[in-house]
């Protein structure tokens, strides 16, 4: 099984519009990341952009229509056409959510949450698998942000992914900006979330801006929206986990209200600095 | 249906068109060069990139459709009927 | 969670039905607004998706028209697949029986047009007919050629100035009154990496619809003629041939028989 292997710089998320301006020079970053299901039209200016990233840079495919975390079977055409992608681009890495989105067959567009009980560990542990196998690759499992909890909840989720990465072999995607949303919203300590996390199976981070709401009673609410430069707290969480791990794959996700390239550019570039300071400590 | 359509005249009507396409096309071939990419200001993309993997923070108020009125470039179009569209009932209540 | 608790999460999230019994949240037994949340989400992404889809008709009615609209439609047709590059092929015929925008009686087709230009971004890349395969047919045999169409084309016919209200609302030709308001048709392809929209004469249509549906080079010219008078051929061959509107040619031998259509 090919293993997630990204390199461990910083990278961004892919935005047609910013194609122009990454090919017009050498880019300070080490891999492109793009929605896969974006890309499963037959062909055209997507295809056409993404073979030219190709030749340049590592791609990480992220997926976030396959509905891990649904009750129902996978859906096999779903499965196909991600298998068709990877073959045809042979990505680093492939990532999907600890979420689901389908039900019936009504996709939903969103990362919708999921009890912890034994029943749905088994039930997302199985489907993992039947990813892995399907397309003969580990897969990364990313922790989402959520917005509520659920009563029939009675497993931690630092537990629960690292029950999945021990029975599948799968690796995880740690997105810091989740945690810190999820931890806020939850009213927890994100410094102790990380704290219990499987850090050790952690091979992609993401980072991103989120905005802030409040809940029924006033208390703060934090939406995982996107549409941010990473916030300080964010950052902080960051260094925390490179202390613990060292230097690894490190994206930059914008996805509303997307800046001209050069503001993201300039959030990789942060990431980067952060890098190479943990990779200096490592070498020290 | 039975072909009458002369061999002459479609092989002439080739001829002319073969030799209206042999001088340089308006066409811009400058957008194919780089991939596809939209010159500013147009909605050349058409890329309908409609997935995401975040959430929103711009609340979607639901509002009563049939209570609002098409207020786009619509309202200046010159139709047969006139600019505008609207009939009398649909005005906001 | 079980299969009937996830079907409860999901069902209301279209609606306006209070949230599920056995969410729960650190400060509250009644997390409505976090709920909320993901109602919001999905759909305003789903609305957003539809806008990045449809720009000209969201011009057309305004930003905040567009999106009651979409949301109107979101509920009724939700997407069926993950990949929502096709999501909204039903929402012309959904506005041309939306009671709100009975009177912009020509947006439906703008919509089309605008499905047809999104069908051919992402259709299959295959190289367009080479003209000089076409000049080398022998002059005999040309009106028995059928043509294969391209994978990203499509032939558009309206009653209204469906081509010209695109344009102007595509950032393609500047905003101006329409003084010849008639019907207009549309050839879309993309041979290469831009989407082409070749404006087609009433003549043209009949010709390029029956040329795509497997008619002889000879069937469809007459077909034009017929129809549209003033249908000029060489023209319409000129568009033919420069609008990469087919991959391939081949010669239908049947077509001498009295009894073919």
């Amino acid at each position: 099984m090919f293993a997630s292997a990204l390199p461990r710089r910083a990278g961004a998320g892919f935005k047609p519009e910013h194609f122009a301006d990454i090919l017009a020079e050498p880019q300070p970053v080490g891999f492109f990341e793009f929605h896969a299901e974006n890309y499963m039209g037959a062909g055209g200016p997507p295809h056409a952009q993404l073979g030219r990233l190709r030749e340049d840079y590592a791609l990480s495919v992220h997926g976030v229509g396959l509905s891990i975390g649904s009750m129902q079977p996978l859906d096999r055409d779903h499965l196909a056409r991600l298998r068709v992608l990877c073959d045809r681009y042979q990505p680093e890495s492939f990532s999907e959510h600890l979420a689901w989105s389908t039900h019936d067959s009504v996709f939903l567009n969103d990362l919708l949450p999921l009890p912890y009980t034994e029943a749905t560990l088994a039930r997302v542990v199985e489907h993992v698998d039947q990813v892995q196998t399907v397309l003969g690759r580990q897969m990364l499992l990313e922790n989402p942000a959520t917005y509520l909890l659920f009563a029939e909840s009675t497993i931690e989720e630092t537990v629960f992914l690292a029950e999945i990465v021990q029975r599948t072999g799968c690796g995880l995607l740690l997105d810091v900006n989740n945690v810190f949303v999820a931890a806020t919203n939850h009213n927890l300590d994100p410094h102790d979330y990380i704290a219990r996390f499987p850090l050790a199976a952690v091979r992609e981070i993401h980072l991103s801006g989120h905005s802030e709401s409040v809940d029924d009673v006033g208390a703060p609410l934090l939406i995982d929206s996107h549409d941010t430069p990473v916030k300080d707290p964010v950052w902080a969480l960051y260094q925390t986990v490179l202390d613990r791990i060292g230097p690894v794959a490190s994206l930059i996700e914008w996805d509303n209200d997307v800046p001209a390239w050069p503001v993201l550019r300039a959030e990789a570039i942060s990431a980067q600095k952060l890098l190479d300071a943990a990779t200096r400590r490592r070498a020290a | 249906m039975k072909t009458t359509i002369a061999t002459l005249a479609l092989a002439g009507s080739l001829a002319s068109a073969l030799a209206a396409i042999a001088t340089p096309a308006t066409a811009d071939d400058s957008k194919e060069k780089c991939y596809g990419i939209a010159m500013k200001g147009q909605n050349d993309c058409a890329a309908g990139t409609g997935t995401t993997c975040a959430g929103t923070s711009k609340i979607d108020y639901q509002q009563n459709v049939f209570k609002l009125v098409p207020k786009g470039t619509c309202v200046s179009m010159k139709t047969p009927t006139g600019h505008g569209m609207l009939e009398p009932g649909m005005a906001p209540a | 969670m079980s299969a009937t608790f996830q079907s409860a999460f999901a069902s209301g999230l279209f609606g306006t039905t209070p949230a599920p019994v056995g969410l729960a949240a650190w400060n509250t037994a009644t997390p409505e607004r976090r709920y909320g949340v993901y109602r919001n989400n999905v759909t305003a992404s789903l609305t957003t998706a539809l806008a990045s889809r449809f720009p000209a008709a969201e011009n057309i009615v305004g930003p905040d028209f567009f999106r009651a609209m979409a949301r109107a439609f979101v509920a009724a047709h939700p997407p069926r697949s993950p990949v929502l590059l096709a999501y909204g092929d039903e929402f012309p015929d959904f506005v041309a029986a939306f009671a709100p925008a009975r009177d912009l009686v020509y947006l439906p087709d703008v919509m089309r047009l605008e499905i047809a230009r999104g069908q051919a971004y992402h259709a299959a890349d295959i190289p367009p007919l080479d003209p000089t395969v076409l000049a080398a047919i022998d002059p005999a045999r040309l009106g028995a050629l059928v043509f294969t169409p391209h994978p990203t084309l499509s032939i558009l016919s309206s009653p209204y100035p469906m081509v010209t209200i695109w344009a102007m609302n595509a950032g393609e030709r500047p905003l101006v009154p329409i003084d010849d308001w008639r019907d207009e048709h549309a050839l879309v392809a993309r041979p290469h990496l831009a989407v082409e929209v070749t404006p087609l004469s009433p003549g043209g249509a009949v010709f390029f619809r029956r040329l795509t549906t497997g008619a002889t080079l000879a069937t469809a010219a007459e077909s034009a003629m017929s129809e549209h008078s003033g249908f000029d051929l060489s023209d319409n061959l000129a568009v033919l041939l420069r609008s990469g509107a087919f991959t391939a040619i081949n010669q239908d031998d049947s077509d001498e028989n009295p009894n073919h259509a």
